[in-house]
């Protein structure tokens, strides 16, 4: 038997393009899409209708600005940032220490209490909502920034609930030990040695609490009337509306979430234990 | 950083929270495509006199937030606007009776009138404006109209031979039906296809009649872009020029007459056996129990029943005016068109108007999903008709036992609940 060495070079070099290849696959799978959106939002209504698309925006700023008219948008916008950062900070609150307890103590019902957290998202919200609204009018807490994002924390306490849980199982248990050692009490021992090790994890489930706050549509219908989210605000009124304001509305919805994950990209890729690339 | 964030998200909350709003509140279901909620805001509701908030809204969130406030029995709605089908899902003691709102002597058409009485002696709702489904076509879609055709007199066999001729002569399919999730199937059903073939929507239901309606229909989708189960507002398949020919409500077709006034016709559905089957569309203004400033809610409806509102709501909308009312001459292209197709199609010789399901109730949806299942099966799934027929028959008439709705035109009038024939 004869090893060939071009056979070898051969393969790695055809490996080397399909791995290339599929990078630039998974690059396009994503970017193409949100180009398309930014070509047809920059595009007037005709060219926005006619096929083939264009491949290099026009810079018609008719549909954005429209949008830059309708009543609403800016408060809708920043009432999205704020609803969404309570969120994040609320579902942290509660969760990671949920997290912290599902996976360093042992106590009773550990397995329903984790089944149970699951629960909460088995509901659908349309079910929910009315339930929900007819309280909030009755508390008080109906119409507030601060009610909605009770209920978007719910919807994201069940994630940030497993994601810190599976971070803080992957911190040995042996390095609090150590730190109880030399003098750390629990909560200093967690201060100083657990949390900066799972804080990019932290972050990266407060991103998903930011997301999910942000997409929530149907609560936020119903339980904010006059301090509405842009995504109640638009996304209920876009699809009725004519594409080229569905492609303007719909790049006005992705381009703040897009802005806010890239700022964030550093912590994503600590949830896949590839932490600070 | 976020914790800073959220701090002052916090205060910011507060703040926002404790501001109170005059406003009323205009809680819609219609006029929900952006430029239109715009439209209603700038050109209808700036004129009301007091400040008004409209939102328009998916049904599941409008209905929610009714039944939440009414159950909290305290509310921030001050007007609802809405369906008629809507209106008859809600209970009519859940809403004020408007028969005492001084109206200044404007006279509503009397069959919507009495329709939006719901089954009471009151007026729960008034009707606000109206509209109905038309036909709409590419002019280069006209060159191959079957011979000694009249667009304006339609059959529906003149209507396949006419698909045909174009898929032919193209090699593609230019027929457009909105069969999509959000598209209005379902009316095409019950408004046009079955009272022009059975002469009935409910007690002809199963008939002999029905089967070869059925059967034209499947020839017709023969020749319908297969796109079609996209299709939600045919304006935008008639702008791309996807389809040529198209049947959709007036103001899902409005975008097409307004941006190329001169390339699209407006013309009546077509006639069947027993005639040109349609149905008008009636949207309501209501004020629920839970109004918070009734006199405001009002005057606020009193408003939108006034001449010049219901002219302004028609520019806006494409939503013609339900009272007597002299429209002026320079409309939008869209209204033109849409409005001479509805009057060609209710004055012709053969007309046969069909009118919205009633006493429905809450089953609505129910009744509605009866037909775009029929179509489902038989259509897209190619199942054997009479069996489709028979099984949806079933559920159909389990729907009208359940409520008791009586016949409503073109059926003919029953005692009891209208029976599945």
């Amino acid at each position: 038997m004869t090893a060939s060495p071009i056979n070898t070079a051969q393969v790695r070099k055809s490996g080397r393009f399909l791995f290339q290849a599929s990078v630039v696959l998974l690059c396009a799978w994503v970017l193409v899409p949100i180009y398309f959106l930014l070509i047809n939002t920059l595009s007037s209504p005709e060219t926005v209708a006619s096929f083939p698309k264009p491949f290099w925006p026009e810079f018609d700023l008719g549909s954005l600005s429209f949008f830059a008219n309708f009543a609403g948008m800016l408060k809708a916008l920043k009432n999205s940032i704020i609803v969404a950062s309570l969120t994040m900070v609320m579902a942290i609150a509660f969760g990671a220490p949920a997290g912290y307890a599902l996976s360093r103590f042992d106590f009773r019902g550990k397995e329903t209490f984790r089944v149970l957290i699951l629960l909460t998202r088995a509901f659908p919200l349309p079910l929910l909502a009315l339930p929900l609204a007819v309280l909030f009018i009755r508390t008080g807490l109906d119409d507030t920034l601060f009610g909605l994002a009770l209920v978007h924390t719910t919807l994201a306490i069940p994630f940030a609930v497993l994601i810190t849980f599976s971070l803080f199982s992957g911190i040995p248990i042996e390095l609090e030990e150590a730190a109880w050692t030399l003098g750390c009490t629990r909560f200093t021992a967690f201060t100083k040695v657990v949390l900066p090790l799972i804080a990019p994890g932290i972050a990266a489930s407060a991103i998903f609490a930011f997301v999910i706050s942000w997409n929530e549509v149907f609560a936020a219908a119903v339980l904010t009337i006059e301090n509405r989210t842009l995504t109640a605000f638009l996304l209920q009124s876009l699809g009725t509306s004519p594409l080229h304001l569905k492609f303007a509305g719909g790049f006005i919805l992705v381009v703040p979430a897009l802005v806010f994950i890239f700022a964030v990209r550093k912590y994503l890729f600590a949830m896949w234990g590839i932490a600070n690339r | 950083m976020s914790f800073k964030m959220a701090l002052m998200g916090a205060t910011a909350a507060m703040a926002l929270a404790s501001t109170a709003q005059a406003d009323v509140l205009f809680w819609s279901t219609q006029a929900k495509p952006v430029e239109e909620t715009q439209a209603m805001r700038d050109q209808v509701l700036a004129g009301a006199g007091q400040k008004v908030d409209y939102q328009a809204n998916d049904g599941g969130p409008w209905l929610t937030r009714l039944q939440a406030e009414i159950e909290a029995g305290k509310g921030t709605i001050g007007v609802l606007g809405a369906l008629h089908g809507d209106f008859s899902a809600l209970k009519a003691e859940e809403l004020v009776d408007l028969s005492s709102v001084d109206l200044g002597g404007v006279k509503v058409n009397a069959t919507f009138a009495k329709l939006a009485k719901l089954g009471t002696d009151g007026q729960p709702y008034l009707p606000w404006m109206q509209a109905s489904y038309i036909m709409a076509a590419n002019k280069k879609a006209l060159a191959y109209l079957p011979a000694g055709a009249d667009i304006n007199a339609l059959s529906y066999d003149q209507l396949i031979e006419w698909t045909a001729n174009v898929e032919k002569e193209t090699g593609e399919k230019k027929f457009g039906f909105p069969a999509g999730p959000d598209g209005l199937k379902h009316r095409f059903f019950q408004g046009y296809l079955y009272p022009s073939y059975t002469n009935g929507v409910v007690r002809s239901f199963k008939s002999d009649a029905a089967v070869t309606a059925w059967e034209k229909f499947k020839e017709l989708w023969s020749h319908t872009n297969p796109g079609a189960t996209n299709y939600n507002f045919m304006q935008e398949q008639l702008l791309s020029e996807e389809v040529w020919i198209a049947f959709d409500h007036s103001s899902r077709l409005a975008n097409a007459f307004n941006e190329k006034p001169d390339e699209f016709v407006a013309f009546p559905a077509p006639a069947g056996p027993t005639g040109r089957g349609f149905m008008p569309v009636i949207a309501g203004i209501a004020i629920p129990k839970t109004a918070p400033d009734m006199e405001a809610s009002k005057a606020l409806i009193a408003y939108m029943m006034k001449p010049e509102t219901q002219i302004a709501t028609l520019r806006a909308t494409n939503f013609f005016p339900v009272i007597d009312v002299a429209l002026p001459d320079d409309l939008p292209p869209s209204v033109k068109a849409a409005g001479d197709a509805i009057a060609k199609m209710s004055g012709a010789p053969d007309a046969n108007p069909g009118l919205l399901p009633a006493g429905l109730g809450d089953q609505g949806g129910a009744f509605s999903k009866v037909y775009s299942d029929t179509f489902e099966r038989i259509v897209l799934a190619g199942q054997d008709i009479r069996t489709v027929l028979d099984d949806e028959g079933a559920i159909l008439n389990g729907i009208m036992q359940k409520t008791g709705a009586k016949c409503w035109a073109p059926d003919a009038p029953s005692e009891g609940a209208c029976p599945v024939e």
